[in-house]
């Protein structure tokens, strides 16, 4: 079975929002609404130190909260694990924002809906449509996309390689895995 | 970084509501089961409830921008029954309709079935546990994913349904309020038992593994919010009610009791219960902390 995951390197990255700019051209958002959300922390003792950024969005839990919680089924699990909000279902009760434990769902201030990242990749990933998402825009190669039920691809290799976790262990199955 | 809250002012108002009508419904059944002289106490906690009730609906469905510019998605609220709100949205649909047809017999003067009265009770003890529930199942917040919430939301809404009832006799009649002994017993009591939910709440969230917990009560009783918890929520909300029913109902004359200086002092008394309830809930909605927030990264 197909089960689409993300790595993202954060050792690599440098901060500079090409990912969340793409999403947003890729997505046609508005420029308040941003699916990526940067969390930065200094790290380390003088004068060893570094700032650590962290880029942040839907983990596309297994477990998801939000889809659990959301009345009226507008939030569900797609045939590919993917966590989708379907528009049009939508009433903007924002139960799923606040059951989120991630805090990446925005609601989009003209339609009042809830919205976040799509996983936009697969299409990608699959046809290889030419996109400016978040994994093609990195100018450092943070992100790979794939599927982690297929043991050859990048992914997972790379998820093994560099002993990736989800950032905050298997609270909710997240699906994206953090290098940190 | 820091936790902005998702739900704030207007969830707050509705959660008051909400619980404050489940309990004025509950009120009135009990008045008119133990006190049945209070007929004008009775009409006023049936017209109270059902009006509370659809206040906060309408708050919520003015929150919920998406479904207000759609409302045919409003119907949709009905198809995922693993969601609480689903719950919620049943419990109040049929509390709506069983309070508003109590609330047109009473004020027709017509009989009211007893049956529509432990209905309507049941139904409003079921909104009020719900408003605890709907927070309660966010696993990752440690202040709302226990099972005391319910609780403390059912007492703090008989409670704040049974103050406003109260008001509402201070105010028009006063010879019924006189006459409800029974009921101020109750009232009184609850308060006591909420400074003990809390209490219970705030230690066993404390001790949460994560550290979220700690770090939701700490916001709550040392930090930002410390001022609205200790003196509109604890003195105002829970103490002071406390301390004036104490003297009201244990140490006063008959006659002081039923001069109109000790109503007033009720109402303060009721006033602070309501101001309470309140804040009870705004402060449980801005101080929960995911546990997401405090594993190491950030």
């Amino acid at each position: 079975m197909t089960r689409y995951g993300m790595l993202i390197n954060t050792k690599k990255c440098i901060g500079c929002y090409a990912c969340r700019t793409a999403c947003q051209r890729q997505n046609g958002l508005l420029p308040d609404e941003a699916f990526i959300r940067f969390e930065e922390r200094e790290q380390g003792t003088y004068p060893a130190v570094s700032v650590e950024h962290l880029p942040l969005q839907c983990m596309h839990c297994e477990d998801a909260p939000c889809v659990s919680v959301c009345p009226t089924g507008a939030s569900h699990i797609g045939p590919d694990g993917i966590v989708t909000v379907d528009h049009g279902k939508c009433i903007g009760c924002l139960y799923c924002v606040a059951a989120c434990p991630y805090q990446v769902r925005v609601r989009n201030s003209q339609t009042g809906g809830v919205d976040k990242c799509r996983f936009c990749n697969v299409s990608n990933y699959e046809n290889g449509t030419k996109m400016s998402t978040c994994v093609t825009a990195c100018p450092t190669g943070v992100r790979i996309f794939g599927d982690l039920d297929d043991p050859d691809c990048e992914l997972v290799k790379e998820i093994n390689r560099t002993h990736a976790e989800p950032i905050a262990g298997d609270v909710t199955k997240s699906k994206v895995y953090y290098v940190r | 970084m820091s936790y902005e809250p998702i739900w704030s002012g207007i969830i707050a108002c509705y959660l008051f509501l909400a619980g404050l009508g489940g309990g004025a419904f509950i009120t009135s059944a009990f008045i008119r089961w133990r006190h049945p002289e209070a007929v004008r106490m009775r009409v006023y906690g049936h017209i109270i409830a059902p009006v509370t009730v659809i206040i906060g609906l309408v708050l919520l469905m003015f929150d919920a921008t998406a479904g207000l510019h759609n409302p045919l998605r409003f119907a949709l609220l009905l198809s995922n029954f693993g969601s609480v709100m689903t719950w919620g949205v049943v419990f109040l649909g049929l509390f709506v309709i069983v309070s508003v047809i109590v609330a047109v017999l009473d004020l027709l003067h017509k009989h009211i079935p007893v049956v529509l009265d432990i209905v309507g009770s049941v139904l409003g003890v079921c909104v009020a546990v719900y408003t605890g529930c709907l927070l309660g199942v966010c696993k990752t917040f440690p202040l709302w994913n226990n099972a005391l919430l319910p609780i403390l939301f059912l007492v703090s809404a008989v409670s704040t349904g049974m103050a406003s009832v109260l008001v509402a006799a201070i105010i028009r009649h006063p010879e019924e309020f006189n006459r409800v002994g029974v009921l101020k017993k109750f009232h009184f009591c609850l308060p006591i038992i909420e400074l003990v939910l809390i209490a219970s709440l705030c230690f066993i969230t404390y001790q949460d593994t994560s550290g979220a917990g700690a770090a939701s009560v700490a916001k709550m009783i040392a930090g930002e919010y410390a001022p609205a918890f200790w003196v509109l929520l604890i003195l105002v909300g829970l103490v002071l009610p406390t301390a004036l029913e104490t003297r009201m109902l244990f140490f006063s004359s008959r006659e002081f009791e039923e001069s109109r200086k000790a109503h007033w002092i009720s109402f303060a008394s009721d006033a602070g219960v309501l101001i309470g309830g309140f804040v009870l809930r705004l402060l449980i909605l801005l101080a929960a902390l995911p546990i997401t927030m405090v594993v190491p990264w950030v």
